[in-house]
């Protein structure tokens, strides 16, 4: 990943960010950040990484359910503050749709309507669910999922497996468990087991 | 961009004139038949192409979506349209005379891009890959693969990643329309010449089944390039099935060339062979995993490196096959003569030192217009590697002397 030129964004969105760190952040250049060995300079390129790879990986790793056929929602839990920017991401994929993510304490919501973005910030991704459900006269039976998703995905999944190539380190490498936890990966697929408050919480 | 309550975002939504996209619109029930799903996914599996980046005028980034236990990300949804085929390509379990064949199964362009849909909308893909046997008529079959990204296309207005395969026997006609609807297309080459080819297929013919239908992708690409309008951004692509019919890798070296040169692929896939059950070389030895990986470091060398074939040339021994060592190395050995200063090499050179790659070039070159480079641990920061470059370099005259660059 190259540093972009728009990086103030990414290190604005870093958990540890503060107003100091970013007006000495402020005069720095793409390209310095890329070369420069400086011990600061080294710190914020990698704060920025940190950001850039959490939001690369939100995006891959997070999955959407429906609820109704006006909703897609999702648990979200990122580590930086990149909330909205991951929300959008996924409202704009989805033209017309209401995309909220979140988890037991906080939600974004973004639809996506002609090239425009509208947003909410809202409470717990259960109290916004509830919201929606009541505003878009939604009944119980009209918002149930009955796609089973996940269970076809596993079945997809499972046929890409070549037992030949086992190479069990690459696949923890490259599917961090932090990471899943963040999108709610492994709450989904021990859904069976789960109830919807596992969801919900914190 | 507005800060709005929620439900005014509910009113706004509801507001949706598009509303012949019905059900569409979310992930719906697929009423899949699970082994159907996962025995056509089977057959996909050993396609190793899983890119999905795209520079269309919006590019389209490549994102891995999952990894499997392989550690192989899975972004697309791979599948065959049917497993059913007519080809006798002895390392392929759908080939007409396995004794081990699955059942036969095929979808419809309009359940496969519901799948399609809804796993997207769900964000478990990136898009589809779709591939297939040939079914007992190859272009029909064809016509059904293009249907599919007809219909997601313009029904679903679906505006993920599309690769198609395009089978030996398609028509121009139908290959034109992929050639608009997809991302990307690609034929797999899968051996590395006519003879070769004989060697694994009996049924399908290297020149015409397979180059020609190339030219005409080249051809038709070629065309709509001087209209300015942006058509199969991923370009055209192929695979090889690598020491199925006992190849050399400079054998393959010389199709690749070829193919980058008179067809103007994108990319080459390799895939190293290995016996299938119930297919004619299923008691054949399976290929090492490293060879697909030293095919692949080469392919980098001529591709991403631009490094020249005659350089290249040197990393494969007398009969032709790669060690399983990095080629650059023995390239390096054969061609830089003495140590290189990184302070003043130019980017060429650079790139041709073990353990330095385009990236870390391109650092070393914008770093020392500020201020020169003093010490390994720099170019250690900067992304080198430094313990394979290290008996490549020398520092102000200083060089690393403890390791003889021919051990290393």
């Amino acid at each position: 990943m190259k540093i972009p030129e728009n990086f103030l964004y990414y290190l604005s969105r870093h958990e540890d960010c503060n107003e100091l760190l970013l007006a000495r952040a402020w005069n720095l250049g793409a390209e310095e950040l890329e070369v420069s060995l400086h011990p600061e300079v080294a710190r914020i390129k990698k704060m920025v990484y940190a950001v850039m790879g959490e939001a690369h990986r939100m995006k891959a790793f997070m999955r959407l359910q429906p609820l109704g056929t006006r909703v897609l929602y999702g648990f979200f839990k990122p580590r930086h503050k990149i909330g909205e920017h991951i929300c959008d991401h996924f409202a704009r994929r989805n033209a017309w749709i209401i995309v909220v993510l979140g988890n037991g304490s906080e939600s974004w919501i973004s639809l996506c309507r002609e090239g425009r973005i509208w947003r909410d910030h809202g409470r717990g991704l259960n109290e916004s669910l509830e919201r929606l459900k009541s505003a878009l006269h939604c009944s119980e039976d009209g918002c149930e999922d009955v796609s089973n998703m996940e269970g076809l995905w596993q079945v997809y999944y499972d046929s890409q497996y070549c037992p030949e190539r086992k190479n069990p380190e690459a696949f923890r490498r490259h599917m961090p468990r932090r990471d899943q936890d963040s999108a709610g990966l492994r709450l989904l697929q021990n859904k069976k087991n789960a109830t919807l408050e596992d969801f919900l919480s914190d | 961009m507005p800060m709005v309550t929620l439900e005014k975002i509910a009113h706004l939504a509801e507001e949706c004139k598009f509303d012949s996209l019905g059900p569409a619109r979310c992930p719906t029930v697929v009423d899949v038949d699970a082994e159907k799903l996962s025995i056509l996914g089977e057959g996909t599996r050993h396609d190793v192409c899983a890119s999905t980046f795209s520079p269309r005028e919006t590019p389209l980034p490549g994102i891995c979506h999952a990894f499997t236990k392989d550690g192989r990300c899975v972004s697309l949804f791979k599948t065959l349209y049917t497993n059913h085929c007519t080809h006798q390509c002895s390392y392929c379990t759908n080939a007409a005379n396995c004794s081990r064949k699955a059942r036969a199964f095929s979808y419809t362009p309009k359940e496969l891009a519901r799948i399609t849909l809804s796993l997207y909308r769900s964000n478990y893909i990136e898009g589809l890959f779709l591939s297939s046997g040939a079914g007992r008529d190859e272009t029909m079959v064809m016509e059904k693969m293009v249907e599919t990204a007809r219909l997601l296309r313009q029904k679903f207005a679906f505006s993920g990643y599309i690769h198609l395969k395009v089978l030996p026997g398609a028509s121009q006609a139908h290959i034109q329309e992929a050639v608009e609807l997809a991302d990307r297309v690609s034929i797999n080459l899968e051996a590395a010449s006519a003879s070769r080819m004989f060697e694994i297929c009996t049924t399908k013919n290297y020149e015409s089944d397979i180059l020609q239908r190339q030219r005409y992708i080249r051809d038709m690409l070629s065309e709509t390039s001087d209209t300015g309008k942006t058509v199969l951004p991923a370009g055209q692509t192929t695979q090889l099935v690598v020491g199925a019919a006992g190849e050399s890798d400079e054998e393959i070296f010389r199709r690749v060339l070829y193919e980058y040169k008179e067809i103007g692929v994108k990319r080459a896939y390799y895939s190293a062979f290995s016996p299938q059950r119930g297919t004619s070389f299923e008691n054949r030895k399976a290929q090492p995993l490293w060879r697909e990986h030293r095919l692949y470091q080469m392919d980098w060398l001529y591709r991403i490196y631009h490094f020249q074939p005659g350089e290249i040339r040197h990393a494969f021994n007398e009969n032709g096959f790669l060690a399983n060592a990095d080629p650059k190395m023995a390239i390096a050995r054969e061609f830089v003569d003495e140590p290189l200063d990184p302070n003043t090499a130019a980017f060429r050179e650079l790139l041709r030192v073990p353990g330095i790659g385009p990236r870390s070039a391109e650092r070393i070159v914008t770093y020392r217009k500020r201020q020169p480079i003093a010490a390994k641990a720099e170019l250690a920061a900067m992304g080198v590697r430094i313990k394979s470059a290290s008996p490549f370099l020398k520092i102000n005259g200083w060089r690393d002397t403890t390791l003889e660059m021919w051990q290393a």
